[in-house]
Parts: structure tokens; sequence; C-alpha cells
């Protein structure tokens, strides 16, 4: 109370008095005037004149039930009809029990007997009374949010919170909606236009609160919450949505992602509950179609297997968990298939989980940045590598690396690429960079820049994952590249599928438009081989060579493509 | 010339009412001396006499007020009472209880002279 008080000590307040008789008005005024500017006024009409005079500035009024004119009952009536004026609190004087009644249920804060108590009580009444109302504007601010009128996430879980105490034995859902893609929904009809599909769902929501007696919010752009009692399905929301949407905006290509945490664990925070619905919402199904995940513990253990590794990470670098793998590439072009390079692959051997694949821990990497501490990582091993080999079986075989998207921006990357090389005694000419398509399409001007630098310092740059991004040809020929690598899932049915085979095709008579020669990953069978041989493929790299291995076996590979050549020069 | 010490002896609360006056005896006694020349007392007889209770109880109830403010006790007292007869509209003899405040409010008149 003190500290509020301090706090609130430099804003200057107004507080009106309404009493016809003066005795009473300035003994009032002399006691309230030591910390409020006072105003007086002998009856109500003369009030009411005050109020406008000064329009949102009166912090409180005290006032006198029996006056002549306008009396105080009056008064408090023509206070409460309207909108504003009737923030402002009013203490009543009176001396009569019924009419403390009275008035409290007309709207009066709270009131001062005829005779007045000390000073000091009358001081500290008026200062909780204008207190509290300020407070109540400030909470009705910022409890609503101020586009949809729905629960602000702090509210809304504070509510939440208070139901769970009084309905204890009701199964909860928590649910959460999102607007699939509402960032181009924005972009593509406008800020106003976005604001009226929220403005749609949340009326939609609210229907559904009424209907099933829940509580929701708007937190955060597009995400709502929802707490309501258990149902087996909340399809019906999504469907209140999209119909209103089409009726109200003829707009049916907005859609919803509901992530449902049913039958909510009690035990778990409020806020835990609404993770875990909010992690079934963000598993992408299809951002075109309405979708609802529902939260279960697989999710769930995904979720904090996810947030082990993150958390191992660092620990891992330390301890050289991560182990780099290699993956030959064979050129296919001639007789015999001739080893050309390899594919720099990592994995990471933990020390409780075992052998986690890639496919796990990099997607995890690449989201919170530390991706680029693995990937330099491998770029280190890698070139070691090379070295290594190249002192023990005078050849080089050049390993690819992985450079993220992240990585392009980095304005260090040049330097720290040549720095690794030439301290491990290679040049340039004996790395391979790996840059996946989709990095060429985020920042094209960005990229060619880079890419451009780094082959004028000799590197060799492989576009990988060609065929699932977005290349335009137009921005393919003005790439500065030294090989396309296929996406592997084309060549997974290339056999079976025409429709894949002829994509091949395809992309590769790009790349011999581009006169650079074209790399297929994901090799089984001696079919797909002989298939890819046939239709001009010119390197070749999957298990039906090698699955990726470890440097000693590779070792291996590197002794007999040794002798093969040897035998081949023989003959 | 009204003083503390008079009013004092007259029987007022002078300690409660110098509280609501922030302990100010100037203001206390300046607030004092506006309400001896005040004509309620003497329209609230009028009223009474004329059998108005509606507008006795309107007068009645600001000098209760009034009074009790400045814990001009003698007064106060037989006031509050009247009012509350008053408010009830009950119909009894007011005359002798009127005559006690016209009386105390004579008194307090004198004071002041």
């Amino acid at each position: 109370m003190e500290k509020t008080a301090r706090r609130k000590k430099n804003i200057h307040r107004k507080v009106l008095i309404v009493d016809d008789e003066f005795i009473n008005r300035q003994l009032l005024g002399a006691i309230v005037e030591r910390e409020y500017e006072v105003l007086f006024a002998e009856n109500g009409l003369r009030a009411m004149e005050k109020i406008n005079d000064d329009p949102g500035r009166i912090s409180l009024i005290l006032l006198d039930l029996l006056m002549p004119e306008v009396n105080g009952y009056e008064l408090l009536e023509f206070l409460k009809a309207d909108e504003e004026l009737r923030r402002i609190p009013v203490i009543v004087l009176t001396s009569d029990k019924s009419a403390e009644v009275r008035s409290l249920n007309m709207g009066a804060a709270d009131f001062i007997p005829k005779t007045y108590d000390a000073p000091e009580v009358i001081m500290a009444r008026v200062g909780r009374s204008i207190e509290l109302a300020e407070d109540n504007v400030m909470i009705q601010e910022a409890e609503n949010d101020e586009l949809t009128g729905l629960y602000t996430k702090e509210f809304f879980f504070q509510y939440s919170k208070q139901r769970d105490r009084y309905l204890k034995d009701v199964d909860m859902d928590a649910l959460v909606l999102n607007i699939n893609r509402f960032h181009l929904v924005n972009e593509l009809y406008g800020r106003d236009y976005g604001a009226r599909v929220l403005q749609i769902t949340a009326d939609c929501i609210r229907d559904y609160l009424d209907r099933y007696d829940g509580l929701g919010a708007r937190c955060g752009a597009d995400d709502f919450y929802i707490y309501v009692p258990h149902r087996e399905d909340h399809g019906e929301l999504l469907e209140l949505c999209t119909q209103k949407l089409s009726s109200e905006l003829d707009n049916s290509s907005v859609s919803y992602r509901l992530g449902v945490y049913a039958r909510a664990d009690m035990q778990a925070d409020i806020e835990q509950r609404f993770d875990r619905a909010n992690l079934a919402c963000s598993k992408k199904l299809s951002p075109y179609l309405n979708t609802v995940s529902v939260y279960d513990e697989k999710l769930h253990e995904t979720e904090l297997f996810n947030e082990k590794l993150m958390n191992d990470m660092d620990k891992a670098l330390r301890e050289k968990q991560f182990v780099v793998y290699y993956q030959p590439k064979y050129d296919i072009r001639g007789d015999r298939p001739v080893l050309t390079s390899a594919e720099a692959l990592i994995r990471w051997v933990h020390p409780e989980l075992g052998m986690v694949s890639p496919g796990a821990f990099i997607p995890l990497f690449e989201e919170n940045g530390l991706i680029q501490k693995l990937d330099r990582y491998v770029w280190r091993e890698a070139a070691a590598q090379t070295a290594l080999w190249k002192k023990t079986y005078g050849i080089t075989v050049p390993v690819s690396v992985n450079v993220s998207r992240i990585d392009i921006y980095d304005p260090e990357l040049e330097n720290e690429l040549l720095h690794i090389v030439s301290s491990e005694g290679l040049s340039p000419r004996e790395y391979l960079l790996e840059i996946t398509e989709s990095a060429y399409t985020d920042n094209s001007t960005q990229i060619t820049e880079t890419v451009s630098r780094l082959r004028a310092d000799g590197f060799r740059v492989e576009m990988d994952d060609f065929g699932s991004g977005y290349s335009s040809l137009n921005m393919l020929t003005a790439l500065p590249i030294d090989a396309l690598k296929l996406d592997m899932k084309f060549i997974k049915n290339i056999c079976t599928s025409s429709k894949d085979l002829r994509m091949v095709e395809l992309m590769m008579e790009i790349a011999a438009f581009l006169a650079v020669p074209v790399i297929a990953e994901g090799v089984e069978t001696r079919e797909q081989y002989e298939l890819l041989k046939k239709t001009g493929c010119d390197i070749i790299q999957g298990y039906y060579f090698s699955r990726p291995v470890p440097p000693a076996d590779f070792d291996k590979l590197i002794e007999k493509e040794k002798n093969d050549s040897k035998e081949e020069s023989r003959c | 010339m009204l003083t503390i010490d008079a009013l004092r002896a007259y029987g007022a609360d002078v300690e409660d009412g110098l509280k609501r006056c922030l302990d100010n005896e100037a203001f206390y006694l300046r607030l004092v001396n506006t309400v001896i020349p005040d004509t309620k007392v003497g329209e609230l007889s009028a009223a009474i006499a004329a059998g108005d209770l509606d507008k006795a109880f309107e007068l009645a109830h600001a000098l209760k007020g009034m009074y009790g403010n400045l814990s001009l006790t003698p007064l106060s007292g037989p006031v509050s009472e009247i009012t509350e007869l008053l408010r009830s509209r009950t119909v009894t003899d007011y005359g002798p209880l009127m005559e006690t405040i016209l009386s105390r409010k004579a008194e307090l008149e004198e004071l002041a002279k």
C-alpha cells in the first residue's frame, strides 16, 4: 500500500466534493487538498457542469446524497449511464445505513459516515478508491486483447487456474489454434483483412466457448488458446471458423491447425499443458487444409529427446562424441566405376543413447544455430582426413562437406574455410562444398556472391538436394556451381515411376545445359545404377557401392581403387 | 469572541472537532463562526410548526451533519435525535426537543458575541 502510494505520488489528481453544506465542503476540502487538487460543487447540477468542464480529469467524487436541484442519487445515475464517467469512483457521504446500501448498489465505491471520520481515515479511503479504480482500468486494458476481445495470455492462465480450483473433477482439454500461413494472408490481402480474419476467428471461438463453457485467449499474432471441458472431437470449431470466414469474407483459402492436448494432466502447470497443445499444433501437416493433431506421449518423448540432444551438444563437441563417416562417390562414365571423391557425414555416438542419426539432430541444431559449430567440426575433421589419405596413399580423395544455410551469411566463412584447408596443407581444389538448393532460393544475390568468391578461391561447389527446392531455370544459369547433386527421393523410385525417371532425365538435361556433372545419391540397387548410367549420370553415391564408413574402412576402398587402377593400366 | 475554551465550556467535543480540522484552531473557529448565523434551526422550527415533516427532515439532516462534523455536541445530540424521528416521519410532540435545540443554539450565539 505504502509502495503503491509512493509509486503514484507524482501523478496529479483532482477530487470533486459535492455537498450543499458549506461547512462540509470546507472540512473535506481542507482534508483532501493536502494531496489532491480540489473542486467544489454545491449540488448535483453544478457537479455535472464541473465534470463536463474537465473531461477525464476527475479522479474521485465525494458525494453528499441529499441536496437541492440534482441530488446525489441522480448524479450517481448520470455517471453510471456514461461509458467513461462510470469509471470515476464515487464515495458517498451519508449517515443513513439504508442509503449506504442503495448507493453501493448504484455504483458508489465506498461511503464515509456523515460525521466524518478522522482525516487519516478519509484520506485512506479516498486513496484506496482511486487506486482500485485506476488498477481496474489498467486491468481491463491488460485483460483483453484489443483486437479480438479475448483474454490476453497472462489473464487467461490466471482465470484457467482459478477455474481449475473450483472445478477439480472436470476433464479439461487444452487447445491451440493457429492460422496456416497467416503472414501470407497479411501479405496477400493486407493487414486490415488479416485483422478481420483474426476477429472472425475470435468470434467463432467465443461461440464455441459459450456452447461448451470454456475460456479463450489470443496469444501472439495468430495463436489462440482455448481451455474447455473434454470433448471427443473439436473439429466442430474448425468448421465454425471456416464457415464464418467463407460467409463473411468470401474466403475459403484460410485454413487452421488445431493442436489438442486432451484430458490434460492436472498435475502439470497450466502453462505446461498449453506447451503440449502447442507442440501438437506445431506439427505441420498440411498448410492448406484444416488439420487437428492430438498431443500424445510419443510426441512428448520426442520433445524430451530433442531437448536432451540440444542440451548435450556442447559437451558432445568437447568430448568428440561426433564422428565423421565417409561415403564414397564413384565416377561411372567409364567401363569401371572409379572412386573419385567422398562425402563427409556426421554421426553422433552418444554415451547414453548410442548412435543418433543425423536426421534427428541436424534439424535441431539448424534451429538453434549450433549447426555452425558442428559444421566447423566436420570441416576440420574432413580436411585432416583428406590430408592424411594424401600422405598415406599419395592421392587426393576430395571430401565434400556441408555448408549450412546460416554459414552463407557468416562474413568469416571464406576465411575460415581457407584457413582450414591451408592448415592441413591442402589447396582449395582438394576440398568440396555442398550447399543445399533451397539455400540458393533464400537470397540468391548473397549466395551468388559468396559462392563466386569461394570458387574464385579454388573451392568446388556442389548444389545439394537438387530438385527439392524451387530454383528457376533463369536463376540456375546465373549460378556459379561445379556439380548438381540430385535429390535422393527422385532416385528412390526411378525404376518404378516413369515420372521420376523423366524428372531425373530432365535434371540431367539441365546439368548438360549448364555443363556440369550430375551426382546421384541414394543409389541402392544394381537396377538403379544401370538405369542412371544409361541416362548419362556422371557420379554415383549410395549403398550400392558403400554405406558411409569410418576412416579405417574407407582406407580399404582407397587401397582397392589403387589396385584396380594399377590392374587397369597393366592391361 | 468565540474561543476554544468557551466552546469546551459550552460542551463541544473540541478535541474531536479540531482533529477533523487538522488541529488548526483558527480554521475550526472560523467554521464554527459560519454556522452561528445559519438560519436552518429557525426554519426547522417553522417547518415542524407547519407540520411539513419532509422539509423538517431535510433541514434536520443537514444540521446534523454540520454540527456533528464540528463536534458541537450540545446541538448535534438533540439534532440527531430529531433527525431520526423525522426520518420515519414519526407523529409526536416535537416541542420539547425543538426547545432544547433552540436554547442551545442561542447559547452558542451568546458565546460569539
